[in-house]
């Protein structure tokens, strides 16, 4: 730029400034505006957004699909462009010149004029940019494959009950429903009769801290024949699902702890004549009772207990497990702890749960279950169940939850 | 008697700093006439300001270690009174002030105001941008929650594909081979000491620069 062009430049500016406006207050006064704007936009969206839950980091989990935050979708979009052999272009060469330009463009761009009208390629190639930009960010959002949803516990309550399902799940099979321990039987890979301790006395609550427990879960303690579950050492279970359990175990059977009251999901008990269903009971104890080895991956006749359907038609005796009417279905006779044998006269089903008799209160459960035909939903079984007799006042038909453990709440 | 005392005091003020000076060159002044793109600078000061307000306070609750990151953070969003909402501000705050640095960036680009006398505002304009989304890479890992610890495994995995520096680049970030407590403590370092130094010193040249050389005048057709 010539000293004439500068001298130019300097004429129309004090022009500018002279037809201008005072920087206090008119200039302030529309900054402040818009920065107010930003402010109420900035609490609105902590206040109804909020900021997303996550999972600790898990370093030891693989799949979780890495996603940068979305102002630089850009980059890692435009570097899928880039073949493997070169990425170093994409990741180095391209952005370092695109940053050089930027800074330098003062000094490289050496067009005198400032209208967009007289700097036409300049302009159209920034906004190409910028619409590159916008459309590869556009394409990162859309092609990024949806994270599988890890249920995030929240609260201590949302722990406990999570923790509470994952324990049916993995624990049950061998420390028992409600940790009591006892006789291994029927459990694979591990020789029947093996003695394990109770997990939940007082002993083993006062004497254990939240990271040993955390620690048994993760590593495992082989010599004991208690395979690892933390995933980085073969087992399946994330961090934030150990710490469930852990959460679980603390608040329901250590006497220190309160648990939180919606913390504790009953299962309800059955009035006279009540008809239970698969969605408000049946589904409870399954999942409390049986689903540890009734689930894929377990010896247990390719019986699966995990939903309605599984229930009823899956398994080897599939025809017999599970018969409406009929109190000599499989699941019935077998949780009346008696074995099923075939033709040959040899045990196909021992008796269920294997090394332990369900409550009373549950096998009648399971009994009125198959006797009204398996209803799945509330309403169904409502339908089925003997009408209330009136008598009964203001007594309301529906049963007082109850917590299925010894903790009962007051 | 009091309106004298308060010109007694403001007096004795003034002779000793200045402020009828400072006045007259800061505030009293004349620019020119511009349209409300022009004040995508100051929302971008204003929007620092929360950042650093905010991150202060969360500061005081956040603990850079692997092991109680991600609980302060929790604490913070359920046990510290209003810490969701400073978290929240401080979050999208991130995102907000990414989006109007880049715009403020777009507005000076096609009005042309990077041109001669402004080379230098520019200039330091370009590195507060970069400054702004290093503040965001940093600050991203601190939470240690999944979507932070992964994001910064690839992204600082991209910095290692440099030719004949990458490596080194990468354990630099790292401070060793894998993400660890170093990287965080590095990570929160960066975040809070160096980057907003480069921030604080930036945004002090390039404003001394604006109020040296005026707000850029929308150029007319001949210009």
């Amino acid at each position: 730029m010539n000293e004439e062009f500068k001298k130019k430049y300097h004429e129309k500016y004090l022009a500018a400034k002279q037809k201008g406006v005072k920087f206090w207050p008119d200039i302030i006064y529309k900054d402040l505006i818009v920065s107010f704007g930003l402010f109420l936009l900035l609490v609105g969206l902590a206040a109804f957004l909020g900021v997303a839950q996550e999972p600790k980091a898990d370093p030891n989990d693989a799949n979780y699909i890495p996603r940068p935050e979305w102002y630089f979708l850009f980059l890692f979009e435009f570097l899928k462009f880039i073949p493997g052999a070169i990425e170093w272009v994409g990741t180095a060469v391209i952005p370092g010149i695109g940053v050089l330009i930027l800074l330098l463009l003062p000094f490289i761009d050496k067009n005198p004029y400032r209208n967009w009208k007289k700097r036409k390629i300049g302009v159209a190639v920034m906004s190409l940019i910028v619409i590159g930009i916008i459309g590869l960010t556009v394409r990162a959002v859309i092609t990024t494959p949806e994270q599988e949803e890890v249920a995030l516990a929240g609260s201590i309550a949302e722990q406990v009950i999570q923790g509470q399902d994952l324990y049916s799940f993995w624990c049950a099979e061998c420390h028992q429903p409600e940790g009591e321990g006892g006789e291994i039987i029927g459990v694979e890979g591990i020789e029947d009769g093996t003695l394990v301790k109770s997990i939940s006395s007082i002993d083993e609550m006062w004497t254990r801290t939240d990271e040993t427990f955390y620690n048994i879960i993760d590593l495992g303690q082989q010599d004991l024949g208690m395979p690892p579950y933390g995933l980085g050492y073969g087992g399946e279970l994330q961090r934030s699902e150990i710490e469930d359990i852990v959460t679980f175990m603390r608040y329901t059977w250590d006497e220190r702890a309160e648990i939180p009251e919606d913390a504790i999901i009953g299962i309800p008990s059955l009035a006279e004549g009540e008809v239970p269903s698969y969605e408000v009971h049946i589904s409870i104890v399954a999942k409390r009772y049986c689903v540890s080895c009734h689930r894929p991956g377990k010896e247990n006749n390719e019986y699966l207990m995990q939903t309605y359907e599984e229930i009823l038609t899956t398994g080897d005796n599939a025809d017999k497990n599970v018969i409406a009417g009929d109190l000599e279905s499989y699941i019935i006779v077998t949780l009346h702890r008696e074995s099923i044998f075939d033709a040959s006269g040899e045990e196909i089903i021992g008796p269920m749960p294997p090394s332990k008799d369900l409550k009373a209160e549950y096998i009648d459960m399971f009994e009125r279950w198959v006797l009204a035909g398996m209803p799945e939903t509330a309403d169904e079984a409502t339908a089925l169940s003997e009408p209330i007799m009136e008598d009964a006042g203001d007594a309301a038909p529906a049963s007082e939850p109850e917590t299925g453990t010894e903790a009962t709440p007051p | 008697m009091s309106g004298n005392t308060a010109e007694k005091i403001f007096a004795w003020l003034e002779e000793r700093l200045g402020l009828e000076a400072i006045y007259a060159t800061v505030l009293d002044r004349k620019v020119p006439k511009v349209n409300w793109w022009f004040t995508l600078g100051s929302a971008s000061l204003f929007l620092a300001v929360m950042q650093g307000l905010t991150g202060v306070f969360l500061t005081m609750y956040y603990v850079p270690s692997p092991d109680k990151a991600y609980d302060s953070i929790q604490y913070i969003m359920n046990g510290v009174a209003f810490g969701w909402l400073i978290r929240g501000i401080h979050h999208w705050g991130a995102s907000l002030m990414v989006i109007v640095v880049f715009i403020h960036m777009l507005r000076t680009f096609f009005y042309g105001a990077y041109k001669y006398p402004r080379e230098i505002t520019w200039l330091t304009g370009v590195f507060l941008l970069l400054f702004t989304l290093g503040m965001g890479f940093t600050g991203y890992l601190l939470p240690w929650n999944q979507r932070a610890f992964w994001a910064t495994t690839v992204g600082t995995e991209i910095v290692g594909t440099v030719p004949f520096i990458g490596d080194f680049l990468l354990k630099a970030l790292r401070g060793g081979t894998d993400i660890s407590a170093v990287t965080l403590a590095r990570f929160f370092s960066a975040h809070i000491w160096i980057l907003p130094a480069g921030v604080v010193l930036m945004i002090s040249v390039h404003m001394y620069l604006i109020i040296r050389l005026g707000i850029s005048n929308i150029p007319s057709d001949e210009e």
